[in-house]
């Protein structure tokens, strides 16, 4: 039975978009829908507002064919959907950095037709981020932004706003690395759900307030006896993934998510920024240095080495593949990392993600890969 | 004469998709004999088969089709050969669920994936030497790679679709009123091999079907040109996990020649032979799996 340590991220998770309308009431400050994880939230935050990341319901749709194709990943026609229903009428602007284009023209489809949104900003993130100019672009790009919201709000964004938001940013990414450590010992005491939540929760949540109740967490932890057996230790690799209870299913049938890359999970926080004086270059050479996204992991391949790099360091036997329907560049990686991984002693399996899953069809694939990993006793 | 007009009734409604359900028991043994009696029961989203295995051998099977409720599927299945040699649940020592339907099987002491049990199965049925088996089943088809003992080293199943599927060549049986066992031989009786069909969607295939037949097919080619699409369908699905020799097919569609003999082709290697129902390879892999775990029990308690 559960001892209620992640209550909070899970009621956070839950009612998300109720938190969002209360801080708003509360504070009077901005709401911004986020949208892609190299938005630089430091910024927004400076400036007084509240980054909330669009997430998908994972429920059935109808709204978003006659506005981007059906062929679109299930993750933008899902956050579109949210827009078009009207879940984030809260939101007071919308941004986006770029990073694919399907989830551009979602984005762009949100500016249109969300009629809501007051404001929208787009950051041109350079793709390629291993070229000598990214960097530079890329302060240039981060200054536009810390301009445009100069002029929206008519006060200042000083160096030192940004220097305390920065550190508020950083402090939440190292506490969740912390978090993750305890994931790496055997019979680990955090599940892959409940570090699911912690990490998803950071997405949206005040980060003052999200950063204490992770040091309340923190300071139960060495205590915790989870008491659950641990069974196969698993990774999951794709994109976005709030798939609660797809996840819980894995951790049902005999098996413990103890790491993830994926943009819902470690690549939002993993790295914190590097100091440097001047905060503008902190923060966009922070975005340049995390953990790649496929869509600026070229001409190198930086994250075959560093996934199989988390395999090995939280001793994961496996990895699943979440991979979201028609998501080009991570399908464009996914036969190279799989290779990578199992020549390396990971297998994987594969799985294919839609707006909603189906839980059986995909418990039978899981149980089956824990059946080709375990079950000797049956020879 | 009665001025009250009869009822009025419909005309019988033949069900051409209806495949043969059967029973069968080893009649040269007897189970009394046995030390170990095990049972696999495989649910599945079309058809439910339960197998009895007396002392590590295939002993006696039923197979029929899935009703609406899971638990009352399994009984029945294995009620049907219990009936037929007497024997009551209380001698079975070890049943296994698998299949679609494997968590809801009451009386089961396990439940075990129908992709590990079609492995262990084919193995049975096809010898150690199976390596790549290709399970054609009600609702979804599945590629599996396993080694000498039948255990599976790796798998794919087709997604949601169930184009391709059991339940697919049931469907174009009913639309082309010809009962389902004759399918197979019928689609060899065409002038020339037509081109597979370009949809075979369930949904869409009545549209393709009657498409071709105002278009000068015959019915047989119409046949021909599912199954060669069928066969088109699961081959891009094996040939995206790897064929090994020693291929073996599983499933209600190892019994259509029309399809096994266009894979083949397409493959440009022979499945295995055997003398067993192909539908039957997930439960027998099941009451495989039951004997193996109480020989290991019988064992540990020796001990």
């Amino acid at each position: 039975m559960s001892d209620g340590l992640f209550d909070q991220f899970k009621n956070w998770y839950e009612k998300r978009h109720d938190y969002a309308r209360a801080w708003k009431a509360r504070t009077g400050g901005q709401v911004v829908a986020t949208m892609c994880t190299y938005t630089p939230e430091e910024l927004l935050i400076a400036a007084g507002m509240l980054p909330v990341r669009v997430l998908g319901a994972h429920e059935p749709q109808n709204v978003t064919e006659p506005h981007i194709f059906g062929m679109f990943c299930p993750f933008c026609r899902d956050s579109l959907a949210q827009g078009l229903q009207g879940r984030f009428d809260y939101a007071d602007g919308v941004t986006l950095t770029q990073s694919c284009i399907q989830y551009r023209q979602a984005f762009g489809s949100w500016r249109m037709h969300v009629p809501t949104v007051q404001w929208d900003y787009f950051v041109p993130m350079p793709n390629e981020v291993q070229s000598p100019h990214a960097r530079k672009a890329h302060y240039a790009e981060v200054q536009s932004f810390r301009e445009f919201l100069q002029a929206l709000t008519g006060k200042p964004l000083t160096d030192e706003m940004l220097r305390e938001a920065l550190d508020v940013v950083d402090e939440n990414r190292r506490l969740l690395r912390e978090l993750f450590e305890y994931r790496k010992a055997a019979d680990p005491q955090v599940t892959g759900v409940e570090a699911l939540l912690a990490g998803l929760t950071a997405q949206f949540i005040d980060k003052r307030e999200h950063n204490e109740e992770l040091r309340k967490v923190l300071a139960a932890l060495p205590k915790r006896n989870l008491n659950r057996p641990e069974g196969v230790r698993f990774m999951t690799i794709g994109s976005e993934n709030d798939d609660v209870a797809f996840m819980a299913m894995i951790e049902s049938v005999g098996g413990t998510i103890v790491i993830d890359d994926q943009c819902s999970g470690t690549r939002y926080f993993w790295n914190q920024s590097n100091k440097d004086a001047d905060p503008i270059k902190a923060i966009a050479d922070r975005y340049c240095d995390r953990p790649a996204c496929p869509t600026k992991d070229y001409p190198d391949h930086t994250r075959y080495a560093h996934v199989l790099g988390l395999a090995k360091e939280y001793n994961a036997r496996a990895a699943i593949f979440l991979q979201q329907k028609f998501c080009d560049p991570h399908e464009g990686d996914y036969p190279d990392l799989k290779r990578h991984l199992e020549a390396n002693g990971v297998p994987t399996l594969f799985l294919e993600f839609d707006i909603t899953n189906p839980i059986g069809p995909f418990r039978i694939r899981v149980e089956a890969f824990l059946e080709t990993l375990t079950e000797e006793d049956l020879f | 004469m009665s001025n009250q007009a009869a009822a009025p009734t419909s005309p019988e409604k033949k069900e051409f998709w209806r495949w043969q359900e059967n029973t069968w028991v080893d009649e040269s043994r007897d189970w009394r004999d046995a030390k170990i009696l095990t049972c696999g029961i495989d649910v599945g989203s079309v058809s439910s088969q339960a197998v009895l295995v007396a002392d590590g051998e295939l002993y006696g099977y039923n197979s029929m089709r899935t009703g609406n409720n899971s638990p009352d599927s399994a009984r029945n299945a294995l009620q049907g050969v219990m009936d037929k040699c007497g024997m009551a649940l209380e001698d079975i020592h070890f049943v296994v669920g698998t299949g679609y339907g494997r968590v809801n099987v009451p009386f089961a002491h396990k439940a075990i994936t129908e992709i590990a049990c079609h492995a262990r199965g084919a193995n049975y049925m096809g010898g150690n030497q199976v390596r790549t088996i290709l399970d054609m089943g009600g609702q979804d088809c599945k590629a599996i790679h396993c080694d000498e003992r039948g255990k599976v080293t790796n798998f794919l199943m087709n997604d949601k679709c169930a184009a391709g599927t059991g339940r697919g060549m049931e469907v174009i049986s009913d639309l082309m009123q010809i009962p389902i066992g004759e399918l197979g031989p019928r689609s060899f009786d065409v002038r020339e091999e037509p081109e597979a069909v370009s949809s075979i969607c369930v949904v869409f295939a009545k549209s393709e079907a009657l498409a071709l037949l105002k278009a000068g097919y015959t019915k047989n080619m119409v046949i021909a040109a599912y199954c060669q699409a069928m066969a088109e369908r699961v081959v891009s699905l094996l040939e995206r996990i790897g064929v090994e020799e020693g291929f073996f097919i599983t499933g209600g569609i190892a019994k259509n020649p029309g399809v096994v003999k266009r894979i083949e082709k397409l493959l440009g290697i022979q499945a295995l032979d055997t003398q067993i129902d192909s539908q039957i390879a997930g439960a027998l892999g099941a009451a495989l799996f039951g004997h193996t775990l109480m020989m290991k029990q019988g064992a540990a308690k020796a001990a």
